[in-house]
């Protein structure tokens, strides 16, 4: 009977955290606008010292580079659902997560958490606040101290932020234990007794231990074998109807954030990309960026037929990220200048000249073999073939860096891809939330911040 | 047919450890043929990286190979034979006199014949040298070639596994490429000497989904240009189906499967393959729960009696605690199809049907149990 009261009692200290403003399930929990992290990049002993004897004034002059990690980043996230981040690596979406936390401090932009701009709060007001916001990393190991035992790990959190009293603490600790599906008896047991699988799983009861609204996932089970990423990934959808829990879930394989998320949004270099319901994200993908990605995934089936290998050449750098749409310089779909009036298929061998010039990924031999190679089928004339032939004869007087600037500078620099940072909202086929999408092939549709 | 590249026959390696003994892989075998791409897959200590490493004679201390026999074109790379010893006592295993000494393997295997790419490339390539040098001077070892000749072929490889300007990148240190061409390079450095075989252990683990995608383009059109055979050591049953010709499933120390790709993913017979396949989530559908595998895989140095994945297995039956199933032939179709489950009682007869079924106390995950008894707490 006593238990009883006690877990009472516990239960009303453990909402007191609750807003007096708490959002129903549904409503936005999280809102993020134009938020910006950049960091100073670092790289070198002087490195941001920069020597120019031809410009003005003084040759020396301090100049950072500024490594663009997040740059504009916009979404929402409704109280009980579960939103998948999904990039590749060095995409921002760790920092994006970290910023949402405000255990990095964004460059630019609000977050919004419960309505309240997190930006606004006290140091003291914000470490209250993070009781209701836990983040669980990718390396189970490495985010448990290996010299606490599971259950005292599981108990910090609420130590630090002073809730319940010692006993109650620990009985607290062994349900967590319990609920996360271990066994309450391995409370006095070290992270090195444990598994992978089960590592995460205190990771998880720790977060918990707080009673908080809200999670922030990144890469939770990258570091796991398939059998065990499933029994994880089966508890957390639990533990999410359980609690009530708001996930943001970040990772790089797209199967999983297929799996668990209700919406996803998809980052390349520091911005979001196309954002939609994840039946329709999958289904029915706009950008193209999306459509390569999911072309990429291995798909466990011999029988279904792949095209893997879409996308060519390597992200390129945060530090100066492409104009406009930061895809563009990849991207298959690249809309063609409107000051050149070139055919579909002329545009498309331009297009590839042009990207291979850049990254200087062939040899040729002589004048006729290089038009044959790149433009057998269609050649351009106007004023376009004229800019082409000119990039040919840099290329026969073996000026690579010339052809290449020549050709990037009056049609790749001339697309609306570059001149403007797209932002469309399109009609979703599936479902009926809204769907997003950063790229210029939709620019009919609404313009959207 | 024409005689397999390579045949593992039942190959043991074990760790001497202060704990006991650990049976890293007990008692695999299989086959390479030519041009073949072949996959050995797993969940991470099911042995394939010890196994991978056994065939090129690399396991180091306190691990050993202790039994088994590898051939190679028809050459032994490992093989032992028993020797009786003076008095009483089981007879010593030595090596044969047919198997080839540590500088041979070291001298004529080793790089010009079988090739190995490891899963992270950074540490395959030392940071301090420029790429095209350590390209150049692993040619000029290899092929007996002189450097000039040496570094023509190294920026000609570089050329052909994707590396743009390969020319000006031959002078760049390995920090200035990034993953994806990083891991190119150790494929160049591969195929550089035109080997039969090249064990590629975890190649694209570490990299991001694109590039593995680039990757694995690369290596197809490498192999049908250069008729190369693949063993493909992988965790990712997504990359199995897309490269795979045939498959060999690990688990704990052995192969439990055996088939060509289609039918271990359209016609699987190991309920652990099955299990497997089943606790993936698909990139190309929704589904609803996944099904995991109960439990995690026993450790090595003490695995379970009879079949070995009895403790995990939805299908158990009583006969599995005490019988322990060889991999055998159990297809029906075209082609052999092997399995070491004993469910299939037309081949095995150990008495699997009327054996009863065993309660598996992991079933559902571990923690059914142990909510019941939370919410009787309360």
């Amino acid at each position: 009977m006593t238990e009883a009261v006690d877990a009472e009692t516990a239960d009303e200290e453990l909402a007191t955290n609750g807003h007096p403003e708490d959002p129903d399930f549904g409503e936005t929990l999280l809102s993020v606008d134009g938020l910006t992290k950049y960091f100073q990049n670092e790289s070198g002993f002087l490195s941001w010292l920069k020597i120019r004897p031809d410009g003005d004034g003084a040759p020396i002059e301090a100049d950072r580079d500024w490594v663009k990690a997040v740059d504009d980043v916009n979404f929402e996230i409704k109280k009980g659902e579960t939103l998948g981040l999904v990039g590749e690596s060095g995409c921002g979406k760790s920092t994006l997560a970290r910023t949402v936390l405000h255990l990095l401090d964004p460059t630019d932009g609000e977050i919004y958490y419960k309505g309240r701009n997190l930006e606004s709060l006290s140091s003291e007001e914000l470490r209250r606040e993070r009781r209701d916001m836990q983040m669980i990393f990718q390396d189970p190991q490495s985010s448990l101290d290996p010299r606490m035992k599971v259950g005292p790990i599981v108990e910090e959190p609420m130590k630090a932020h002073g809730m319940l009293d010692d006993e109650r603490r620990e009985d607290r600790a062994r349900e967590l234990l319990e609920k996360v599906g271990l066994d309450p008896q391995h409370y006095n047991r070290y992270p090195h007794a444990f598994s992978g699988g089960q590592r995460q799983r205190v990771n998880l009861a720790r977060a918990l231990s707080v009673n908080p609204d809200f999670i922030v996932c990144d890469e939770p089970t990258s570091a796991l074998d398939a059998s065990i990423q499933a029994q994880v990934l089966n508890t957390m959808s639990r533990l999410q109807e359980e609690f009530g829990l708001t996930y943001l879930f970040i990772s790089h394989d797209l199967s999983v954030i297929r799996h668990i998320s209700d919406r996803v949004a998809v980052m390349y270099l520091g911005q979001l990309v196309e954002l939609a319901e994840t039946e329709e994200l999958y289904e029915n993908s706009q950008h193209p960026y999306t459509k390569a990605l999911l072309g990429s995934i291995p798909v466990p089936d011999p029988r279904a037929s792949g095209s893997r290998g879409q996308l060519e050449g390597d992200v390129p750098s945060p530090i100066d990220p492409p104009s406009g749409c930061r895809f563009r310089t990849r991207c298959p779909e690249l809309i063609a200048p409107e000051n050149y009036d070139l055919t579909e298929a002329e545009w498309h061998n331009v297009r590839a000249f042009m990207r291979s010039v850049d990254r200087h990924d062939f040899d040729f031999d002589g004048e006729a073999d290089l038009r044959r190679e790149f433009f057998g089928n269609a050649e351009p004339t106007g004023e376009g073939g004229r800019i082409v032939d000119r990039a040919i004869d840099h290329l026969l007087d073996d000026e690579w860096e010339d052809a290449a600037e020549l050709l990037l500078e009056s049609f790749a620099e001339q697309s609306i891809c570059a001149l403007e940072k797209p932002a469309y909202e399109v009609d979703a086929e599936n479902g009926d939330g809204r769907h997003y999408a950063g790229c210029h092939l939709h620019q009919d549709r609404d313009v959207v911040h | 047919m024409s005689e397999p590249l390579l045949e593992v026959e039942d190959l043991r390696t074990q760790f001497f450890t202060e704990d006991g003994v650990v049976r890293a892989v007990d008692g695999i075998s299989f086959t390479v043929n030519e041009g073949e791409i072949v996959g050995l897959v797993g969940e991470s200590g099911a042995g394939k990286s010890v196994a991978a490493s056994s065939i090129m004679r690399l396991v180091e201390q306190p691990g050993e190979i202790v039994g088994g026999e590898i051939r190679f074109k028809g050459e032994t790379i490992f093989g032992l034979e028993d020797v009786e010893r003076d008095g009483d006592g089981p007879p010593e295993k030595v090596p044969r006199d047919d198997m080839l000494s540590n500088a041979e393997v070291r001298e004529r295997i080793r790089g010009r014949e079988i090739a190995i790419i490891f899963q992270d490339p950074m540490e395959s390539l030392n940071p301090v040298f420029t790429v095209g040098g350590q390209l150049r001077e692993f040619i000029e070892i290899n092929r007996d070639l002189p450097e000039n000749e040496a570094r023509d072929l190294a920026v000609h490889m570089l050329r052909e596994v994707g590396i743009p300007e390969a020319e000006e990148r031959y002078d760049d240190y390995p920090h200035q490429f990034s993953g994806g061409m990083r891991q190119r390079v150790l494929i160049a450095m591969a195929l550089a000497c035109e080997p039969s075989l090249i064990i590629a252990d975890e190649p694209t683990t570490a990299l991001d989904v694109t590039v593995e995608g680039q990757i694995l383009d690369l290596v197809d059109d490498l192999q049908g240009k250069y008729d190369t055979s693949f063993i493909w050591v992988t965790h990712d049953m997504g990359v199995v189906a897309e490269i795979c010709d045939r498959v060999n499933v690990m688990y704990l120390g052995e192969i439990v499967e055996q088939a060509d790709v289609d039918s271990l993913f359209h016609d699987t017979q190991h309920p652990y393959t099955k299990a497997l396949l089943n606790s993936i989530p698909r990139p190309d559908q929704s589904v609803g729960e996944l099904n995991p595998i109960a439990g995690v895989m026993p450790e090595a140095i003490n695995p379970p009696s009879g079949c070995r994945f009895h403790t995990r297995c939805p299908e158990a039956r009583e006969v599995c605690t005490r019988t322990h199933p060889g991999c055998r032939e159990v297809g029906d179709g075209d082609g052999p199809h092997r399995a070491a489950c004993l469910k299939h009682e037309g081949v095995f007869n150990a008495g699997y049907v009327e054996s009863e079924s065993i309660e598996n106390k992991t079933t559902g995950g571990f923690d059914v149990g142990l909510t019941e008894e939370g919410e009787a707490d309360d």
